[in-house]
């Protein structure tokens, strides 16, 4: 039988991992909420924030420069969402969804191909930032401090994005964006810089997840679409465009997926998606996800 | 007007994002995949003059998290096709190397070995990094009668229950590396048993074998738990926590590559390595990536370590790897190496390159290679040569500048391989 305190440990385990996924699902979750586009390259954003901040403060040098790289990636990232936003997304708002769909997805695959043009197929690494990297003593077993910042960083972009979205003139006029555009467009807001906010919001969560998680992980190609299908199953429990469903998607993933890795290991990669399909079929449209009028 | 338009229900918004989602996951990368990029091998200058060339083909990892593995091997092909044109080529002719990424995927795998046999084609094939696209590969070799060499991947099915004329294995199969390994550790004191491998063929076939052999080593064993990651795991948070809420003695590791990367990183803030003694495949892309990092101690294994291999002409191949790539061969490249000197070895024997008459050559035959002599059987084609597992030394090799094993231990093929009466019992008939 599992003792207690383990029982705790594996809990603060899976809510690490519910942390990025969170993060990451938020994002996609906010963008598809504002434009009513669902952003396949949301992962290639991910990706290039974690390659980004290995070369910066990759290799022997790391450590120190992590905040540096941190920064940078993030700054990137949000910088390469605007341009996609711009460039590519404004240009498909009027057209079919396929359409949109299979422009993010063409994005998936010229950005997976840059970054292997830029940053090449081996895996990189990145150290803990120092003073994150010891270990905490939870009830006598050791856990690393650096998924305690991590689960952190979740909670903060949660309630970071609450108020935005809640208490800032920003916050409703992207509401507002989702309810009738038109509307919005005769109160004399400008809709199309509402969007490409949105979008660059949306691209900073995945940067911030990336770069957030990179140190402990293996950085190299592919991490895009790994992180993709958890982050969109995430967003489906919650109800895509529901911010809040994003949280309670990923609380319920990481959870189920800790259990389950501790109670049926057998099964444990059949977890998420059985959970998945449990919640749609109670819930057609996800947890908190307006079912279609 | 630019507003986003909402004319799409949200079930049919829903339907394209998991139909898409699924593309994404199940689609091989487009980006990745430009069927095999012409990659001529280096044109000899003034050399050997060759009346005429051939090519051959290597598909394998070159993106992702097992990458390194395939790049390394890829490095050895192209090491060792370099020594053959600088010695005259093979049959008087010069030969060329096509490759190709199939990243992990086996549909992708299949696609670039058939272009290459049908566009390029090519003489020969050398395999992939994952045994799941081994698997795919396998049978189209057969069909186009191409001689294909596993060289990292290493299921047994390969030369068991996929078997056929064309097909060679020189590289330890998933039936003896698992019981070299027991070998090793039922010699040592530990006897609560928890597993850690990835989700397909090779990991779930592993932890069979080691089980059994442990059994046949006579080392009575308990297993406290077992869990199966998939490939590319990058979360191993819950399954660290929940391998080490268990307290066994020791963890056995068949994850690999990037995967055992992120494990190990994950680990160390658990006090994982403190706590429990585990053993895993190590292997020389690692052991130089993490440096400092890496489990001082712990139980690690190696499919053909080169500085374990005395020969002058291993030495030699070190040296010449080292001064061509400015970084120290790995396993992989040097069993990738190994199995172009035996299909050309093969190939001088029939005089032909021809799939039907270099296969009859090399079955049953003993072949000079750099690391010795190797024999392969003629019931299944498997190369007889040994694993070797050893422990990570506490500091950094003076002259590699990253710990290698220490006390290794060579376990010897005629020990660990699967009996021909059983091999040929599961091949088709």
């Amino acid at each position: 039988m599992v003792a207690w305190p383990d029982a705790v440990i594996q809990l603060l385990s899976g809510l690490t991992a519910a942390s990025t996924l969170f993060i990451v699902a938020s994002g996609l979750t906010l963008v598809f909420g504002a434009m009513r586009v669902i952003n396949m390259a949301h992962g290639s954003f991910y990706m290039y924030a974690a390659f980004i901040l290995a070369t910066v403060a990759g290799g022997a040098a790391g450590g120190a420069r992590f905040w540096v790289g941190l920064g940078a990636a993030v700054v990137v990232v949000a910088v390469l969402g605007g341009l996609v936003e711009v460039g590519v997304l404004r240009r498909t708002y009027d057209k079919e969804h396929l359409t949109q769909l299979l422009a993010t997805f063409a994005l998936v695959y010229i950005f997976a191909d840059l970054a292997l043009q830029v940053w090449g197929g081996t895996y990189r690494s990145v150290s803990v930032p120092p003073g994150l990297d010891g270990q905490a003593e939870v009830l006598g077993r050791a856990f690393p401090v650096y998924n305690f910042f991590l689960i952190g960083l979740g909670i903060a972009v949660g309630a970071g994005l609450w108020f935005i979205l809640q208490r800032t003139t920003l916050g409703w006029q992207v509401r507002a964006l989702v309810e009738d555009p038109e509307l919005l467009a005769a109160a004399g807001v400008n809709v199309r810089r509402v969007g490409t906010i949105a979008f660059i919001i949306g691209a900073l969560l995945a940067a911030v997840a990336g770069a957030a998680r990179a140190p402990g992980i293996t950085i190299a190609p592919g991490m895009d679409t790994e992180i993709l299908v958890d982050a969109f199953i995430v967003a489906v429990i919650g109800g895509l465009g529901s911010v809040t469903g994003a949280a309670l998607g990923a609380i319920i993933i990481g959870l189920f997926q800790a259990v389950g890795v501790l109670l049926a290991a057998e099964w444990s990669s059949a977890f998420t998606y059985l959970a998945m399909i449990l919640v749609l079929i109670v819930r057609p449209s996800g947890l908190l996800g307006i079912p279609e009028r | 007007m630019g507003g986003p338009k909402r004319a799409y229900s949200r079930r049919e918004v829903l339907r394209l994002g998991l139909a898409g989602t699924g593309l994404v996951a199940a689609g091989g990368w487009l980006a990745a995949c430009q069927p095999a990029p012409g990659a001529p091998a280096p044109t000899t200058g003034g050399g050997p003059s060759f009346e005429g060339s051939v090519t051959v083909g290597i598909s394998t990892t070159l993106s992702g998290s097992i990458a390194s593995l395939g790049q390394s091997g890829l490095q050895g092909v192209q090491l060792a096709i370099a020594d053959l044109n600088a010695k005259g080529g093979v049959l008087k002719k010069e030969v060329k190397l096509v490759y190709a990424d199939d990243a992990a995927k086996p549909d992708q795998g299949a696609t670039n070995v058939r272009n290459m046999i049908l566009n390029d084609q090519v003489v020969a094939l050398f395999g992939p990094v994952s045994s799941a696209v081994a698997a795919a590969e396998t049978g189209i070799a057969a069909q186009y009668r191409k001689p294909i060499f596993f060289h990292t991947s290493n299921d047994l099915v390969l030369t068991t229950k996929q078997f056929h004329k064309y097909a060679f294995q020189v590289v330890p199969n998933t039936y003896m590396e698992p019981r070299a390994i027991a070998e090793y550790l039922s010699r040592q004191p530990f006897r609560k048993f928890y597993t850690i491998s990835p989700d397909y063929n090779y990991g779930r076939d592993s932890v069979d074998v080691f089980l059994n052999a442990m059994k046949d080593f006579g080392a009575n064993i308990e297993v406290l738990g077992q869990q199966w990651p998939k490939l590319g795991t990058t979360d191993f948070s819950t399954y660290i926590s929940a391998a080490l809420a268990a307290k066994p003695d020791f963890v056995v590791m068949f994850i690999y590559g990037g995967d055992l990367l992120t494990f190990t990183k994950q680990a160390k803030g658990y006090g994982f390595f403190e706590q429990v003694k585990s053993g895993g495949p190590w292997d020389l892309t690692l052991l130089p990536a993490l440096k400092g990092e890496a489990p001082a101690g712990h139980v690690a294994w190696s499919r053909g370590p080169f500085f374990a291999i005395d020969t002058p002409e291993v030495k030699d191949f070190v040296s010449r790897y080292r001064a061509k790539y400015n970084e120290w061969p790995t396993e992989w490249s040097l069993l990738a190496y190994t199995a172009v000197q035996v299909w050309a070895w093969g190939v001088q024997k029939a005089g032909s390159f021809d799939g039907d008459p270099v296969a009859d050559a090399l079955a049953g035959a003993t072949v000079p290679t750099i690391r010795g002599s190797i024999t392969i059987r003629k019931c299944d084609h498997q190369a007889e040569i040994p694993e070797y597992i050893g422990t990570i030394a506490a500091s950094p090799h003076p002259e590699y500048g990253f710990p290698i094993l220490e006390n290794v231990f060579v376990a010897h093929p005629e020990r660990i391989l699967l009996s021909c009466d059983e091999a040929q019992k599961l091949q088709p008939r």
